[in-house]
C-alpha cells in the first residue's frame, strides 16, 4: 500500500505528516510505504490513500479517485490512526 | 564539529506578540541577520497562511512556518519564537513558531527529522511550550547536528 503526505510545498508540514503516518504504520503493523510532497506533484502521483490538510484536501480530490482524508493535527498521532483505521476498514468492504 | 540543532541565539522568548505577523518577522529576525533569509521568504511565510491556511499549525500551540524552497533562501536553517500569551493564527492558537528555510526538497530534512523528534516527545514540547528559554536552549544543545 502507498500512502501520500501532502503540504503545500512538500519540505515542511508534509514531512511532520509521514513521520506521524510512519509511526501509525508501525504501531498497527500493516504493509505500507508513506511518501511526502507538494501538492503539485500530488496530483500526477498515484498512490492508495492521500493526506493532506483541510484545507488541501478540495484540491487533491478533484485530481484523483482514490481516497483523500483530511487531517486538522499533522503531529496527532491519534488523529493521524483514527484516519487511517477508517481508510483500512473502507477497503475491506470493497 | 557538532553544532546545536537551533542555536542559541536563534532562540527567543517574549512574552507575547500583537498578531501572528508580528511573530512570524519576530521569530526570523536571526535568520535575517545571519543572512540565511531575505525579507522576501518572511512575505511568501505569511503569504502561504493566507493563501493555504493554517495548515502548518501541526498540534495545539505549534506552527511550523516555512514557505516554498530557495525562493529568499541563502542557506538550510531555523529559528524558535516561544511567545507566553497565545497569538490567533488564522483561528488556531499559537504559542511556538518554528521557522523554517530549506534550499532545496531534501538537503535540510535530517535536521528537520532531528528537530521533529524533539518536538514530538511529549515532555521535551512541554518544556518548549513553558517559555523558560535556558531551558530550551539546553534541550535543543542535546539534539546536535553533524555540521
Amino acid at each position: 500500500m502507498k500512502i501520500l503526505a501532502v503540504c503545500g510545498f512538500g519540505v515542511g508540514s508534509s514531512m511532520v505528516l509521514k513521520m506521524t503516518l510512519d509511526k501509525v504504520v508501525k504501531d498497527l503493523d500493516i504493509d505500507a510505504t508513506v511518501e511526502n510532497t507538494d501538492i503539485a506533484t500530488a496530483k500526477a502521483t498515484d498512490a492508495d490513500v492521500y493526506f493532506t490538510s483541510q484545507e488541501l484536501s478540495p484540491d487533491l480530490q478533484e485530481s484523483t479517485k482514490n481516497p483523500v482524508y483530511a487531517v486538522k493535527k499533522y503531529m496527532d498521532k491519534g488523529e493521524v490512526r483514527e484516519k487511517l483505521e477508517k481508510y483500512l476498514s473502507s477497503r475491506k468492504e470493497e | 564539529m557538532a553544532k546545536a540543532i537551533i542555536s542559541e541565539d536563534e532562540i527567543q522568548v517574549v512574552d507575547h506578540v500583537p498578531d501572528w505577523t508580528a511573530a512570524v518577522k519576530m521569530a526570523s529576525v536571526p535568520l535575517i541577520r545571519a543572512k540565511v533569509i531575505t525579507n522576501e521568504y518572511v512575505d511568501h511565510m505569511i503569504q502561504s497562511v493566507k493563501e493555504n491556511g493554517p495548515y502548518m499549525v501541526l498540534t495545539d500551540y505549534f506552527a511550523l512556518m516555512h514557505a516554498r524552497p530557495g525562493e529568499g533562501v541563502n542557506k538550510p536553517g531555523m529559528s524558535l519564537l516561544v511567545t507566553k500569551q497565545s497569538v490567533d493564527l488564522a483561528g488556531k492558537p499559537v504559542k511556538i513558531f518554528l521557522i523554517m528555510a530549506a534550499v532545496d526538497n531534501t538537503s535540510h530534512l535530517k535536521s528537520l527529522q532531528k528537530v521533529m523528534s524533539v518536538f514530538m516527545d511529549d515532555h521535551s514540547y512541554q518544556t518548549i511550550l513553558a517559555g523558560n528559554r535556558q531551558q530550551i536552549i539546553t534541550l535543543l544543545k542535546k539534539s546536535e547536528v553533524a555540521k
